[in-house]
């Protein structure tokens, strides 16, 4: 008796449960699903009075890579991804470099560069922005193809700032570890490259995953930087054109169209690394 | 003994160097090299609308042999290129297009030369006055206009006849009419027409916004029956446009960005005019546009001013208007142009120009203007969301006039 009501108070509970789980979830999925259907829609312009399409079409895609004259997005979509893959590597190495440094090795500077890198990441990046901006000029890296270098170098050059949770990683893996190595005649970088790394893949593909999403969703340093130089514009830049006045009712379909393609790869991404993502973030050894 | 021989040599090597840059400088023909660079909008140097400014840039070259002009091109359209500009005039470009609402942007960053000498007095004896006052402050040129900027209203002429379009009230009788109701560029129009003003005659800054007082109130009640009623629908965030293309609304209020898709949706049907008049207690009030113009500017930081200056009144001229009328139907704004037929019997040019002649008023670019916006917004959405109602029509004109004439962010 006992046993089945319990079975059965479980049984609501997952109901209950469940639905809500269910109602958050299609809340959730909701805009993504909006924004698809959008990019298949034939009717033209940005408004709309049914919810569903009238009729579906592929033009929206084919005009993205056909039409441009105007807005040239394969052309972004190339920018965007160099960028973003130059940077995901730069700053990777520089997020995983001071986080060993930080989590084996100790100096004087240690606490104090903890410190100060704490305090910074208090400040939001685009503060420094006009600086960042008459840096780059100063150096001569504002115009052509010199401002794609421009952003790789904003995007990984305060990616050292931000080693936490890589030392915190780095910090469950056992010292005695290294001490073997050292025995065994290895220098630190052969510690870091063949020990450590391997030891901490969750942690490596998180910090590569967070580092290709930045520069590849960014906006606002790469419209500072590119200013009028429209064959550098990256993807966020482009999409934001086609929504300007004189755009919008050509372009809104197949902005919907370049929304969906540029979360593609970043999509793929963490399928595919999904399960070391969680594992990263939990953040322990394990066996 | 070593050491200063290897100077010597250095030294010699330094002359022979800097002997052949200055040869390649000044070339062997005699003409100056320069470097210009230009900022247009995009399509103005697409390959589908004939590339106009690359076009008009190599004419521009070849009428000056004197100088060996390399030219640099860059996208910023005028809406944006005061800002891209001011953010950063020496690494920006010698020649570039701009609204004249951004005039203010510009001049107070000191990016903008003033036109002064012949060039002034071609720009001032080729554009009417209304036009050349849009470019104006304090007595200075600042740019070559190119076109008219402003608002008018496009129909179905299967449902109004010319007749209909005069008046906004005979259309609502015949057909579905949108406005953009919550957008405060077009929503003065109806303030406009019954005396409300803005900064005197727009450039009075001190004389504040006249936009109180019983006639300011009897347009809100107008406005008030005028959302109510069954044929009129607001335009927002484009349904207008989408209504028009599946015949739920026979006309809209719009500018020359439009065109294009309105002709694809009403082919032979379409019609353009300029603003309506409404009417108001009986008498007829004539609705007024905000206008502006689109002109051409040169940078204070350009090393080459004289041939920026130059690039920037044939771009404007006559003969690059016509081309870019052709190539990008851009409304021509050259009076030489505007008497020319073919020009003319285009019914959005001819729209354009009668209202910026007749149904608009220059939109006032004091620095006080940037409080005029959103209190007009907040006007219409009180409107559409039933707040404002004939009850407290007085009291929230009232609010709506002391919001347009304060500085506080309340």
């Amino acid at each position: 008796m006992t046993l089945r009501s319990a079975k059965a108070a479980r049984l609501r509970n997952n109901i209950i449960v469940h639905t809500v789980l269910a109602i958050l979830a299609f809340i959730w999925v909701f805009p993504v699903l909006w924004v698809i259907m959008t990019s298949f829609r034939a009717e033209k312009g940005s408004y709309v009075s049914t919810f569903f399409p009238q009729s579906f079409t592929l033009d929206n895609y084919i005009k993205l890579f056909t039409d441009t004259t105007i807005l040239n997005f394969p052309k972004m979509f190339m920018n965007t991804l160099i960028i973003a893959i130059f940077s995901c590597l730069l700053s990777a190495f520089y997020v995983l470099s001071a986080a060993y440094c930080l989590s084996r090795m100790k100096f004087r500077m240690r606490k104090p560069y903890m410190n100060m890198a704490m305090v910074l990441g208090l400040f939001p990046g685009f503060m420094s922005m006009v600086a960042v901006y008459f840096i780059l000029k100063a150096v001569g890296l504002s115009e052509g193809s010199l401002i794609r270098v421009a952003l790789i170098l904003c995007y990984s050059g305060g990616a050292a700032l931000g080693f936490q949770i890589s030392k915190g990683f780095f910090d469950t893996i056992p010292y005695s570890i290294d001490e073997a190595a050292l025995i065994d005649g290895c220098t630190r970088w052969q510690i870091f490259t063949r020990i450590t790394l391997p030891l901490s893949k969750p942690i490596v593909i998180y910090t590569v995953l967070t580092a290709f999403i930045g520069p590849w969703v960014d906006f606002i340093f790469a419209k500072v930087i590119c200013r009028a130089n429209a064959d550098q514009y990256t993807v966020a830049i482009g999409l934001w054109r086609m929504l300007e006045k004189e755009y919008i009712d050509n372009w809104y379909t197949s902005f919907a169209a370049g929304a969906v393609l540029i979360s593609i790869p970043i999509a793929i991404l963490f399928l595919k690394l999904q399960k070391y993502y969680v594992d990263g973030m939990t953040g322990a050894v394990k066996g | 003994m070593q050491k200063k021989g290897r100077t010597r040599w250095l030294a010699a090597l330094l002359a022979l160097l800097m002997t052949l840059a200055l040869a390649g400088c000044s070339g062997s023909s005699g003409t100056e090299s320069v470097r210009l660079m230009v900022w247009s909008p995009s399509e103005d140097q697409s390959k589908d609308s004939g590339e106009w400014l690359q076009t008009c840039c190599e004419r521009f070259a070849e009428l000056h042999p004197e100088w060996d002009i390399t030219f640099v091109y860059g996208v910023a359209d005028e809406a944006t290129a005061a800002g891209t500009v001011s953010q950063d005039a020496e690494a920006s470009a010698d020649v570039f297009m701009f609204a004249n609402d951004t005039i203010t942007t510009l001049t107070d960053a000191g990016a903008l030369v003033k036109f002064g000498g012949i060039y002034a007095d071609e720009i001032r004896a080729t554009n009417s006055e209304a036009l050349v006052d849009s470019l104006t402050l304090d007595g200075e040129l600042y740019g070559v206009p190119f076109t008219t900027n402003t608002w008018y209203m496009y129909y179905d002429k299967s449902v109004f006849s010319e007749e209909d379009v005069k008046s906004l009230d005979a259309m609502l009788e015949k057909g579905v009419v949108s406005f953009p109701f919550t957008n405060s560029w077009y929503l003065p129009a109806f303030y406009l027409g019954n005396g409300c003003t803005l900064f005197g005659d727009g450039t009075q800054e001190e004389l504040g916004v006249d936009f109180g007082g019983e006639n300011a109130v009897e347009v809100t009640n107008y406005l008030v029956d005028l959302y109510s009623n069954p044929n009129f629908v607001v335009d927002a965030d484009g349904s207008g446009i989408a209504g028009l293309r599946d015949g739920s609304i026979n006309a809209m209020f719009t500018g020359s960005w439009d065109s294009a898709s309105i002709q694809e949706i009403l082919g032979d049907n379409m019609g353009v005019a300029a603003l309506p008049t409404y009417t108001l207690n009986g008498e007829e009030k004539q609705m007024y546009a905000y206008a502006g113009s689109k002109a051409i500017g040169v940078n204070t930081e350009s090393e080459y001013m004289e041939q920026a200056v130059a690039l920037a009144v044939y771009l404007g001229s006559a003969e690059a208007q016509a081309l870019h009328y052709e190539l990008r139907n851009v409304v021509p704004c050259n009076t030489e142009l505007l008497e020319d037929e073919s020009i003319m019997s285009d019914p959005v040019v001819m729209a354009q120009n009668d209202t910026f002649d007749r149904t608009s008023i220059l939109q006032p670019f004091v620095s006080q203007m940037s409080n005029c916006w959103t209190p007009v917004e907040n006007m219409g959405k009180s409107i559409r969301n039933g707040d404002t109602t004939h009850d407290n029509a007085e009291a929230q004109t009232q609010a709506m006039n002391d919001a347009m004439n304060s500085d506080g962010i309340s």
